[in-house]
């Protein structure tokens, strides 16, 4: 009896399940990013895109940063995965384009592609056939947070470079301010920490030279700008080793510290966190006076599309959509990322300041130059940094390892 | 004087087990008394005691989180895969267990052979397998894996009780004309009651419980399993600890609760294989 | 299966041949599928090379060279393993060394040991994730319950999770409380099984509670010592969910906590922002683990057998 019952509600359920399906919209595709904070901003954006286009609807799929890498190529190994992805730039995306798994992106399809600058479009390219498959979405910047009101209690100006950057710190240290933020415990963002504090130390001069083959890690500028990382430590927490990104985060927002080194992409994160920070985002400390400012920038990755999608034809139009200048400035307004899109307009104070920064930044070497093949310059470097700031190997000992693992595959570190 | 010493070895061996169990339970009681804090509260004063009663945490979780899907998917899987590796395994079990014929051995040695293999390094290949057959990131695709997983041991422990049950009373029932399926059914299966409740709880715990799998072979956020979702669930909430405790807590009440009712055969059916 | 006929008791008619094949039927094409294919399969991905994530080509051994012999993936391979050398030797001494203990003082049946019981199991019963997400809150440099119950006692905050020196150590710790129970009440089961005729005999002859222990009990639990090793030892070399939870994916900070399982899945899957996927040295590496996995455990169970049979 009671059986009976269920099987006629299992069936009344699958009808009318079956029946709302058939109402539903003409095309739905997925979208899939590891961005799961930014939710809100993309239903808002892809409300946009289905007004303009009534027939599409996006659906947002987000997935755990850490295990983003792992869906997706196991999803595009299976011919599954969303209709949009949205991938992570350079040696990250060449893996998935070798193997087939995104459409290449031309200017019959994606027509929106001209309003890309071409060092943006390198991000996105594919080295082999010189094709783009994803189409950029943020230039990303890393820098110095400033707690201004903290600052200001402390009586005290936020510092340009090194040796101020020293003192200031070593007043706010008695003040029982903790100068610095950061700590060592988040493996993806200490890479990121070498590059800021060293960048300003190496200059481009330095990504001339180790790009053109005629220098390596090895390079004492390099080995330099490491040692430089050793005087951080007395100012940052207690304990700093263990302190990961979300931390020394917090740490920031609540006033405990008075400097982050961070990236513009938490702009916005900390915004919502603390809607009452006062906060700057300056250049890292410089060498010496008069030195250009110099924060690091790079193309954090795109949108591609899906080459087994059913919807090839409407993905295409999203991707094409979404490097559209309307689609940019309301990006950067929701995200307070800074978009490649020219032409962009940003209002925010804060963000203007950051695009100001980017245009005499120095690209995120690692990221850029030294992730294409197996073993990555970031795992390298991710390996070894903890251990040269907890003193267990010299800045000596790190350059030769990095350089010496990218000789695997980077001709130009062979033999050197 | 015997007496005395005996009483003095067996105070020093209750404080032992005293500060062991402090050592075990304390942990667990401040994740439960930090759930109702606030974020303030667990970074001021870790140690105290709540100030008041605050169920705000827990309508976070509630409203703002898919955590009650994770719940409802984990119970699901949990309970179906359980289901089916009971029913397999037992009609293997008394096949190889109630009957004669020529590749019994070999059958069993198939399975025992199972016991020893560590599926997590088969997991490459395992989803392509599961693609092929259109069951990747679906509930049916991770219920199989489990069921594959448990029915090594299963046979083996269903065979062996299974051998255990009289012959007469399966010989009895045939002289009287009942059939095969007959005499299964209704007069042994209900005689290994006791095993299907071992097998059963030595299974549920560790797919309760299981990451690995549905790490690699779900998607979908309203496919995840609780320790899946809980992975989520604290990537979007890593600042917020008063909300973490309680999404720890709340993941962890279900089956403690269970536990602390039926910890005999929990016991029991966790130890099996390795007590005999 | 007609030619069975010969081996049973009584003639077998054919339709109880297909009744035994409809029984088996169903575990054993799970079985197939999702065991036995999967796994034949992992061992043929290992000699191919990989381009992006499909199989470009067979390459005979050259993903097992890689691993085994070539830097920098040698060194990462060797620095895994000697942490789970290291997991293995430690849980061996405090984890089981404690559940030894336990299981002593349970022996003895005092008033409120069947609380204890329930109670050292307490933690089994639950998820790793659970466990780990809860240590690595405790563990926590500037709010975490250890650092704060240590404060109280004038000891600066220590980086537990955060310094090589003490990050494997504080997982070790986390693993032993998850799993203290499990081989507690194996080793007492055991214990358990001892006849009281015996025990009462060592008794009776004056043997204290530490000859009883080591004279009577330790050497009569041989078959229990023996599944406990081995399954610490399966365990140590598939480590995977307290690491990955508390350390990450690369084994934070510098490498001091990687062990085999988060290398194979980095180097299988890789992760977000290190290294790139490759299927075919994650397959040798699968490989390579499942026969040191299964030789070491082949060759100790005959040894550690030998040894209770001696007895």
């Amino acid at each position: 009896m009671s059986r009976r019952r269920i099987g006629l509600a299992l069936a009344a359920a699958s009808f009318a399940w079956g029946f709302a399906s058939s109402v539903a919209h003409a095309t739905d595709i997925s979208f899939w990013t590891w961005r799961q904070e930014d939710k809100a901003a993309y239903n808002e954006l892809f409300g946009d895109f289905t007004k303009a286009n009534p027939d599409i609807h996006v659906k947002f799929e987000s997935f755990p940063d850490e295990n983003y890498p792992t869906i997706v190529s196991t999803a595009l190994a299976g011919s599954k995965g969303g209709d949009v992805i949205h991938t992570h730039a350079y040696g990250w995306l060449e893996q998935f384009v070798k193997a087939g798994y995104f459409e290449p992106l031309d200017m019959a399809t994606v027509p929106s592609l001209a309003n890309q600058p071409a060092d943006a479009l390198v991000s996105g390219t594919y080295r082999a056939d010189k094709k783009v498959y994803s189409l950029p979405f943020a230039s990303q910047t890393l820098g110095l947070f400033i707690n201004k009101d903290v600052f200001a209690k402390a009586g005290l100006t936020p510092p340009t470079t090194w040796d101020e950057f020293i003192t200031v710190s070593k007043a706010l240290k008695e003040k029982g301010i903790y100068p610095l933020a950061n700590g060592m415990g988040t493996s993806w963002f200490n890479e990121m920490f070498v590059a800021i504090f060293t960048n300003p130390f190496l200059g481009q001069d330095f990504v001339g030279d180790l790009t053109s083959g005629k220098t390596t890690f090895k390079d004492p500028r390099y080995v330099a700008a490491l040692g430089k990382l050793l005087e951080l430590r007395p100012y940052m927490p207690d304990g700093f080793e263990g302190i990961d990104y979300e931390t020394a985060g917090q740490l920031f927002l609540s006033g405990k510290a008075a400097m982050l080194a961070g990236g513009s992409f938490d702009i916005a994160t900390y915004r919502s966190q603390n809607p009452a920070i006062n906060m700057d985002f300056v250049a890292p400390p410089m060498a010496k006076a008069g030195d250009t400012p110099q924060a690091t920038k790079f193309f954090d990755g795109g949108y591609a599309v899906n080459s087994k999608s059913a919807n090839k034809e409407a993905a295409l139009k999203l991707v094409n959509w979404m490097g559209t200048k309307e689609f940019g400035d309301k990006f950067s307004a929701l995200l307070g990322n800074i978009s490649p899109i020219k032409g962009v307009v940003i209002k925010d104070e804060l963000l203007s300041h950051v695009a100001k920064l980017n245009e005499t930044a120095m690209p995120h070497i690692n990221v850029v130059y030294f992730r294409f093949e197996k073993p990555t310059g970031s795992e390298l470097l991710q390996g070894d940094i903890t251990k040269m700031m907890s003193g267990s190997i010299t800045p000596d000992q790190l350059a030769a390892d990095l350089t010496d693992g990218l000789a695997k595959w980077y001709k130009p570190f062979q033999g050197k | 004087m015997r007496d005395r010493g005996e009483t003095i070895r067996n105070g020093a061996i209750q404080l032992v087990l005293a500060v062991n169990a402090v050592i075990m339970i304390y942990p667990l009681f401040v994740m439960v008394t930090s759930s109702f804090k606030t974020n303030a509260e667990i970074f001021s004063s870790p140690l105290s005691l709540p100030t008041h009663f605050s169920t705000a945490n827990l309508e976070k979780v509630w409203t703002e989180t898919n955590f009650v899907r994770y719940l409802a998917n984990s119970v699901g899987i949990t309970a179906a895969s359980v289901a089916l590796i009971l029913l397999f395994s037992t009609l293997a079990g008394y096949a190889i267990a109630r009957y004669r014929f020529r590749l019994s051995s070999l059958v069993l040695m198939f399975f025992l052979s199972g016991m020893t293999v560590p599926l997590k390094l088969a997991i490459i290949p395992l989803f392509i397998q599961l693609d092929t057959l259109g069951l990747v990131d679906s509930y049916l695709g991770l219920v199989l894996v489990y069921v594959a997983m448990g029915i090594p041991s299963a046979v083996f422990i269903m065979t062996g009780f299974l051998r255990t049950l009289p012959r007469e009373l399966e010989e009895s029932a045939r002289m009287d004309g009942a059939s095969e399926a007959r005499i299964m059914w209704s007069i042994m299966l209900p005689l290994a009651r006791p095993a299907l409740v071992i097998v059963a709880i030595q299974n549920a715990v560790p797919i309760w419980n299981d990451f690995f799998f549905p790490l690699v072979l779900i998607t979908s956020d309203n496919l995840k399993t609780l320790p899946q979702g809980l992975t989520v669930f604290v990537g979007e909430l890593t600042t917020d600890w008063g909300v973490l405790f309680t999404g720890l807590t709340l993941a962890a009440l279900p089956i403690t609760l269970l536990y602390i009712v039926l910890s005999k055969q929990f016991i029991s059916g966790i130890t099996q294989g390795a007590v005999k | 299966m007609t030619a069975g006929w010969r081996h049973t008791e009584r003639p077998f008619p054919w339709r109880r041949s297909l009744w035994i094949a409809a029984l088996l039927t169903p575990a054993l094409v799970v079985m197939v599928l999702f065991v036995l294919w999967p796994l034949l399969s992992a061992f043929r991905l290992a000699f191919y090379e990989f381009s992006g994530l499909r199989p470009s080509g067979f390459i005979g051994l050259e993903n097992f060279r890689q691993v085994l012999f070539e830097k920098p993936y040698s060194d990462w391979t060797y620095n895994a393993f000697k942490h789970n050398v290291i997991a293995f030797l430690a849980l061996m001494v405090f984890e089981n060394g404690t559940a030894f203990l336990i299981a002593f003082a349970l022996l003895k049946a005092l008033p409120g040991h069947r609380v204890h019981q329930v109670i050292v199991f307490m933690p089994v019963v639950l998820s790793a994730v659970i466990v780990g997400f809860l240590w690595k809150l405790f563990l926590h440099p500037l709010f975490g319950l250890v650092n704060q119950l240590l404060g109280l006692v004038g000891i600066a905050a220590i980086p537990w999770l955060g310094s090589e020196n003490t990050a494997l150590g504080s997982i070790l710790f986390a693993n032993i409380w998850h799993w203290l129970g499990f081989p507690t009440l194996v080793l007492l089961a055991g214990m358990q099984r001892i006849s009281k005729d015996v025990l009462e005999a060592a008794r009776l002859d004056g043997a204290g509670d530490y000859a009883l222990m080591t004279k009577i009990v330790w050497p009569l639990i041989a078959p229990s010592v023996t599944i406990v090793t081995i399954l610490t030892f399966i365990g140590s070399f598939n480590w995977f969910e307290i690491p990955y939870v508390m350390a990450g994916l690369t084994g934070s900070p510098g490498g001091s906590t990687d062990v085999l399982g988060l290398y194979f899945y980095r180097t299988a899957f890789g992760s977000t922002t290190t290294g790139i996927q490759d299927f075919g040295q994650g397959s040798a590496l699968a490989v390579l683990m499942f026969i040191f996995v299964a030789g070491v455990t082949a060759i100790a169970l005959r040894y550690l057998r030998r040894r209770e049979i001696e007895q």
